[in-house]
């Protein structure tokens, strides 16, 4: 009788720590993590502390990350945060089995190409980092405040669409929540329905 | 040589042509072929309706995506060009599959696709044909995404029938979700989920599973598991939000199916209960529902919000409806200050006795908010029969401590030598009654950890509502712990009873509060009415509990008691059951008006700033407010300068829409000061202790 309770307390925990796409919602503590950026140095969240920092689901296969990218949009973002003393991580959560996947030097490679500037760019091929943070989309934003707590989670802009034309008369979320974060204000659009190609995890 | 080379360039020509050629009807890529058709089988008549709608045949394995297209991808969208008076309607979305990509789910469609659209012609119509241009653009995807356009050019004839694609448009039609007829939807919610019941289903559907389709994005969870169970002819599901919600709808129209009804039905969802605040701002704690990912034990915000709640509970001694108690409680240590045991485990007694009445109202208000309800931390003192009791209840004691009954001659013996014989179960239940009458108390900074309670799962409800309870009975438990403390304490004497007879008169206080709130809620004749009852039990009480009467005197005024009690309760019954709103309360003149959510939004329509006060007669905090920073003459001088209208909720009785007001405002109890701008700017929410720099300055940055 007893073993039958141990085994269903243990089952229990493990259902419960089993990768489960249960994942964050904005106003609690962003989870950690750690992974190896393009570069191959390990990068964690831990290393930011007391810093704002910007997560950035990318794919650039995708053709809404290529409307932020090739328009310069994406780019000009993350330079803008930068230059505030934000920490800008861009995340591929890309599996290695898609179509569109690209190694570590190829992503890098590509990267570098559109102008970005990124604090680091992070491989998440076998998705922990996607999950954790309920990551649907490519692009996929989030804010996590100086406090180690998440102020905003969504899309990048108000105008869900692959026109590039859309940008300049979109709204930008995440300058937006910058904006408001670093200024001590509460976030005003919190958490915004993102919008692009589904990440492409592992089944 | 010369032939072939004609030959050549003609063909080159023949080739070349279509590609200078107007748009035509069909645009065909790798992945589709999409075309503009159209079914008028009676061509076009004057002020009649025509189909058209864009037919996308797509390569295997390819999708497009619904009005919801789920957790990524984007809706096919159509701009049409037509000629004046010609209007076209919204696509008539067929019944979409559910497509699974890992741990994502999007709602799309493959294979063959026809999405209709109603082209209305106008009475006038009287040319040869209708022009139709039309601008495409879709979401095609596989594992990668391709967005695709394109345009597209028909020309309908007015006096010829167009049927080619009479069956696809009849197969269309027939794919799009039934209308509700019968079936009712309606979902609340709870604890992170919603918890939908659907009625009037059709009979074959039952016992069947169902699948949901909602057509508002961003509220569940499309990929989570949702348990579901039919009872009886009711089908039941609890569908869990999305961590990252981004819409709070009260109507959500969805498509449920069936297996053997792919085309479903379409009801509409009607959401009743307090949405959670998505991604609350900084200054108030979100909802915390803990990750199951890394982060262990409970987050931040919640112990800030215990830390809120643990300061509120010690301040709340302070408030004037606990310091009869109070005193009631210090009576008890003089009378034991000796014996240390005894002290300390009637603190802990009162302790306990607080703590669990703050969880059972907890317990209970979750109980309701389960069950639907609105209601707010006050409700008790809303109802004018809970007040007389209280009334009652605090005369008696009165009467007691001032000597005029002992409560050994009222109750059998047992009880009284029961009383006494258990001390603990007697501080337990003075830590019952001080919270029985705190509640409406709330003190200013806990009026956002309890707005916050209210939306919380239960078990942090729980923990915030129970940390409360331990700062309200920790001055007492402090002084019952430290031997330093009680021994300060004087010893019994004579005084005790002089003390005794002095601590009624805060109980007579407070019934006095509790007579003017009825007076608030029923009118003077309530009030008078109330005091009659008070008159006639304390004539009873006396009657029965004076020693030194005999049997017969004690019968005879105990009759006469009991008599008075019942003509003074015939008075005073029905004079509660007025249902009727009471007089509005003397204002200072005309300048507030009472509070409706439309008020506010035609006053906000029409460019006013509006300023609102949520109030109640019970809330002493409001009340405080009222005759000091709201009476002073720069305020309402402010107020008039920038044309602010003032408009007062009174919450002193029940009231539904006040309750969700509140909610929606992130609080539970009053006052709540609302200053809404001009534009369509965020209302500010002032504190509640309202001082005069606050509201002038709010007023300035207007």
């Amino acid at each position: 009788m007893r073993s039958i309770v141990r085994l269903t307390a243990v089952a229990a925990t493990l259902a419960v720590a089993l990768p489960v796409f249960a994942s964050v919602s904005v106003g609690q503590p962003a989870p950690a993590f750690s992974a190896t950026d393009t570069a191959g140095k390990t990068v964690s969240l831990a290393d930011f502390k007391g810093k704002t920092v910007v997560l950035e689901w990318i794919n650039p296969g995708c053709p809404f990350v290529q409307k932020h990218y090739n328009s310069a949009n994406m780019p000009a973002t993350q330079k803008k945060a930068l230059s505030e003393g934000v920490v800008w991580l861009a995340v591929n959560s890309t599996n290695t089995g898609a179509s569109d996947y690209l190694a570590p030097t190829q992503l890098a490679g590509w990267m570098q190409s559109k102008g970005a500037a990124t604090t680091a760019t992070l491989m998440d091929a076998d998705g922990r980092i996607g999950r954790a943070y309920g990551a649907r989309t490519t692009p996929h934003m989030y804010v996590i405040d100086a406090q180690g707590k998440l102020v905003y989670a969504g899309a990048i802009d108000s105008k869900p669409s692959t026109n590039p034309a859309d940008i300049k008369t979109a709204t930008n979320y995440v300058n937006q929540a910058l904006g408001e974060t670093l200024a001590g204000k509460p976030v005003s659009v919190a958490t915004t329905q993102s919008y692009g190609c589904s990440v492409k995890y592992s089944d | 040589m010369r032939l072939l080379r004609h030959l050549l360039s003609t063909l080159a020509l023949g080739l070349a042509l279509p590609a200078f050629a107007a748009a035509s009807a069909v645009v065909t890529t790798e992945q589709v072929r999409a075309e503009l058709v159209v079914h008028a089988p009676q061509g076009i008549t004057p002020g009649s309706e025509v189909w058209v709608g864009l037919a996308i045949d797509h390569q295997p394995h390819w999708h497009t995506y619904w009005k919801n297209p789920g957790d990524s991808g984007l809706p096919t969208t159509l701009q049409w060009q037509l000629p004046a008076g010609v209007s076209a309607a919204e696509i008539d979305w067929p019944t979409p599959q559910r497509l699974p990509i890992g741990p994502l789910v999007n709602y799309g469609y493959e294979g063959k696709l026809l999405l209709p659209v109603r082209l209305a012609v106008p009475a006038g119509f009287a040319a040869d044909s209708l022009p139709v241009k039309l601008h495409a653009d879709w979401l095609v995807c596989k594992d990668v995404c391709i967005p695709e356009s394109g345009e597209f050019a028909l020309d309908i004839p007015a006096r010829a029938a167009s049927m080619g694609r009479g069956a696809d448009f009849d197969a269309a039609l027939a794919a799009r979700p039934a209308p509700a007829a019968g079936a009712r939807a309606s979902a609340s919610l709870a604890d992170g989920a919603l918890a939908l019941r659907v009625d009037g289903l059709p009979a074959a559907w039952q016992g069947k599973p169902v699948a949901f389709f909602p057509e508002t994005g961003g509220v569940i969870d499309n990929a989570a598991k949702a348990s579901a169970s039919w009872q009886g002819a009711q089908w039941n599901v609890r569908l869990p939000l999305s961590d990252q919600r981004s819409e709070s709808p009260t109507i959500m129209p969805a498509v449920l199916t069936t297996p053997g009804e792919p085309r479903g039905l379409r009801v509409e969802v009607a959401i009743s209960g307090i949405w959670p605040a998505p991604g609350a701002p900084a200054a108030a704690p979100a909802a915390a529902v803990a990750p199951v990912a890394p982060a262990a034990g409970a987050s931040l915000s919640l112990a800030a919000a215990m830390l809120f709640a643990l300061l509120g509970g010690v301040l709340l001694n302070l408030m004037p409806c606990v310091f009869p108690v109070l005193s009631l409680k210090v009576l008890g240590f003089a009378s034991h200050a000796h014996d240390r045991r005894a002290v300390v485990a009637s603190g802990l007694a009162y302790t306990a006795g607080v703590v669990l009445s703050f969880v059972g109202l907890a317990a209970a208000l979750l109980l309701l908010r389960a069950g639907g309800e609105q209601l707010g931390w006050g409700f008790q003192l809303q109802s004018p029969a809970v007040i007389a009791v209280l009334a009652a209840l605090f005369t008696l004691i009165g009467l007691n401590l001032a000597g005029v009954f002992e409560f050994g001659s009222v109750l059998p013996s047992e009880l009284a030598t029961l009383r006494a014989k258990h001390p603990l179960i007697d501080s337990l239940l003075t830590g019952v009654l001080a919270v029985a009458v705190a509640s409406p108390c709330t003190a200013p900074f806990m009026g956002a950890s309890l707005g916050l309670a209210a939306t919380l799962p239960a078990a942090e409800a729980l923990a915030i509502f129970a940390t409360l309870g331990l700062g309200m009975a920790l001055p007492y438990l402090a002084a019952s712990l430290w031997p330093g403390l009680a021994r300060a304490l004087p010893r019994p004497g004579v005084w005790m009873a002089r003390f005794k007879v002095l601590m009624a008169f805060p109980m007579f206080a407070t019934v006095i509060w509790l007579v003017w709130v009825i007076g608030q809620q029923t009118g003077i004749d309530g009030a008078a009415a109330l005091l009659a009852t008070l008159l006639a039990i304390a004539f009873i009480a006396w009657a029965l509990g004076t020693p030194g009467i005999g049997g017969i005197a004690r019968a005879a005024f105990g009759a006469v008691g009991v008599l008075g009690l019942a003509a003074a309760l015939a008075w005073m019954l029905p004079a509660f059951d007025a249902a009727a709103a009471p007089a509005p309360h003397a204002e200072s003149g005309a300048a507030w008006q009472p509070w409706s959510e439309q008020r506010v939004a035609e006053l906000r329509a029409a460019g006013k700033p509006v300023f609102v006060d949520f109030t109640a007669a019970w809330c002493v905090t409001c009340q405080v407010n009222k005759r000091t920073t709201l009476s002073k003459p720069e305020v309402m001088a402010d107020f008039a300068s920038r044309g602010v209208v003032l408009l007062r909720a009174d919450w002193t009785r029940r009231d539904a829409a006040i309750s969700a007001e509140l909610a929606r405002l992130g609080r539970n109890g009053v006052p709540v000061y609302v200053l809404y701008g001009t534009g369509s700017s965020a209302p500010q929410v002032l504190s509640e202790i309202l001082s005069v720099s606050q509201v002038r300055d709010a007023l300035a940055r207007l």
